[in-house]
């Protein structure tokens, strides 16, 4: 049983974290930048340290500064949430150098994981169809990602090796194309991952991106518990996901969710994981990838399966056994999350501020996750996710009526989000068929921020 | 309790700020008010450190040096030559370089620019906190063992 678990992470996840530490009876130790001395998860946990000034890099992603915390104050245990270090496998190994327990699956794992052409070989030899693209390491020349492209055939997508969220990623249509593209995305995957390598996919249009959560103990007993279509993205970053997936059949799932607890299987797993999947319009699925942490939309599966993931992967954590198996795992009605960005939904750009008016909505099957309050200063330097609106009921036709109804509902005053563009999407009617892909988002996509110009334009004499 | 004791708590009142201490133990209970309190003693301004209580939201049960550090900063004034040493780190507080050296600096004693401090013990790896000036230690506000975290004031220090 763990004593003091540190969250190193910040907003709605620390909060949820916080919350199945109580559940638990494990106390919790906050860890803060200066920038975030009056966020809700300071004041929510039952200690809290500073450890370090605004910049992630100097606070959430300092390794030193969080391990010096989790051991000068007496934690025993170490939460990453999701993004900044819960796929860093120096920082799992690192906690557990120090002695204390990383929520989360071992570092060999992450780092496996993390390699996505080495994932990729890895589940094409286990028999996970994968999708084509790039052999071996990657590639790190152009001249290397133009054999590849030639032999795949365009469209391809150019993606970072070492990378996820959909940075160092770019959509190549043809050969004149890929020179800038490729420089382009190497140079993102250089300044987020530290890393030229990247690696070639054939791109699928129309293709669904379906996701299945995996849940497996230190004994190597993994679980599937069910599918998310997260295909609504922009620019490769989730805007809404649901369960199930629209399209999917019972066949279907089953033949999914046992290739994803393979996938597990393969690399003995353990903790929280996500298996990722495109869908071809035709029914074929493809590995892409696999996400070894906890991820920001588990609360649509929570929703459906009655599976707490959080106090999972911290029971997992403290090694107790795997309590359900594949066939207890039941799916009551319908989920979708809806991704809350602190934005201007005309322009797309981000919107900090001071919060004014919060109210969150309620009822039957309305889930807020959020680390808002009013009078909260949104600050700039992190992630513009502020909150989550998880909706579930019997059918999907009902989730959307209660969602529309919800977001109707929901004030936050003082600074712009995205709100107004969820609810043209659940108006939409591709959506509410549920005919969505990939390229879904495409169609209210704000006009690209223009530059001004440098001096006022000079009237033509007529 | 015994006068010392109560002496003992009344100098970590001043130390850390607190203007109210109720401390209750198996001999019994001593509740200490620091004279000149204002008319209405907010809970956010004033904590209180209290043994065994329910832990409440948006209130933060702190360990002494924690909160309490940041609030005794924000209630000292500091004079026009008097500088703030605060802690760049997260880590454990230590007077001297080890458990029976001599501590490095008393109140009052006379220091350089660069000379160490203190020391932030972190991950078993000892940093020396360099003074930024040559001048006076003045006031030492965290004490010897204690957990800090990342801006911490550690000491005033008056600037020659």
């Amino acid at each position: 049983m763990f004593k003091k678990l540190l969250v190193a992470n910040r907003g709605t996840i620390a909060i949820r974290i916080i919350r199945a530490c109580r559940e638990l009876g494990i106390s919790t130790v906050a860890v803060f930048s200066t920038a975030d001395k009056d966020a809700l998860h300071v004041r929510m946990a039952d200690e809290s340290v500073c450890i370090g000034p605004p910049a992630a890099e100097d606070s959430y992603l300092n390794i030193p500064a969080i391990l010096s915390a989790a051991t000068t104050f007496g934690a025993d245990a170490v939460h990453p949430g999701y993004g900044f270090l819960s796929e860093n496998g120096d920082f799992a190994e690192a906690c557990q150098r120090s002695g204390l327990n990383f929520v989360g699956p071992r570092a060999r794992h992450i780092r496996l994981m993390g390699d996505k052409p080495r994932a990729r070989r890895i589940m094409k030899r286990a028999g996970v169809p994968v999708l084509p693209g790039s052999e071996g390491t990657g590639v790190t020349e152009l001249r290397e990602a133009q054999i590849d492209a030639k032999r795949l055939g365009y469209p391809v997508l150019i993606k970072a090796a070492a990378g996820g969220g959909g940075k160092g990623m770019r959509i190549v249509r043809d050969a004149n194309e890929l020179a800038r593209l490729f420089s382009l995305a190497q140079g993102e995957s250089e300044a987020s991952f530290s890393s030229r390598k990247m690696y070639l996919e054939k791109y699928l249009e129309r293709a669904r991106h379906v996701e299945f959560q995996i849940l497996a103990d230190n004994n190597r007993n993994a679980i599937h518990l069910g599918e998310r279509d997260c295909s609504i993205q922009r620019r490769h970053q989730k805007v809404i996901e649901e369960t199930p997936c629209p399209i999917l059949t019972a066949r279907l799932r089953d033949k999914m969710g046992k290739a994803a607890v393979r996938a597990a299987d393969v690399v003995g797993y353990s903790n929280v994981g996500t298996v990722e999947f495109l869908l071809a319009p035709g029914g074929e699925f493809y590995f892409i990838e696999m996400n070894t942490r906890i991820q920001v939309e588990h609360g649509v599966t929570e929703m459906v399966t009655g599976v707490d993931l959080v106090k999972e992967s911290i029971r997992m954590a403290m090694g107790q056994p795997l309590a359900l198996k594949q066939r207890q795992v039941t799916f009551t009605g319908a989920s979708m999350e809806f991704r809350i960005y602190a934005e201007d939904p005309e322009r797309g750009i981000p919107s900090p501020g001071v919060v004014s008016n919060h109210h969150t909505p309620g009822g039957l099957g309305v889930r807020v996750e959020t680390a808002l309050y009013d009078g909260y200063r949104v600050p700039v330097q992190y992630d513009p996710l502020i909150a989550k609106l998880i909706v579930h009921a019997e059918t999907r036709a009902e989730v959307i009526a209660r969602a529309k109804a919800a977001l109707r509902e929901y004030v936050i005053d003082g600074i712009k989000t995205n709100i107004p563009l969820h609810l043209k999407i659940l108006h939409d009617p591709d959506f509410n068929r549920g005919e969505v892909s990939t390229d879904f988002l495409r169609r209210y996509e704000p006009p690209p921020v223009e530059a001004r110009p440098a001096v006022a334009p000079v009237s033509k004499a007529s | 309790m015994e006068v010392r004791e109560i002496k003992t708590l009344l100098v970590l009142m001043r130390d850390y700020g607190l203007v109210e201490l109720e401390i209750e133990d198996k001999k019994g209970k001593v509740r200490l008010v620091r004279g000149g309190a204002r008319a209405s003693i907010d809970e956010a301004d004033a904590p209180s450190v209290r043994v065994a209580t329910p832990i409440k939201m948006a209130t933060r049960h702190v360990e002494a040096t924690t909160e309490d550090g940041a609030k005794a900063a924000g209630k000292i004034d500091l004079e026009p030559n008097q500088k703030l040493i605060e802690s760049p780190m997260v880590g454990t507080f230590y007077r001297a370089a080890s458990p029976d050296a001599a501590p490095f600096v008393e109140e009052g004693s006379s220091i350089r620019k660069g000379q160490p401090l203190c020391i932030i013990e972190a991950m078993k790896m000892m940093n020396e906190i360099e003074s930024p000036a040559a001048g006076r230690v003045i006031r030492i506000l965290a004490e010897n063992g204690n957990p800090i975290e990342y801006g911490q004031p550690l000491m005033i220090i008056e600037v020659a």
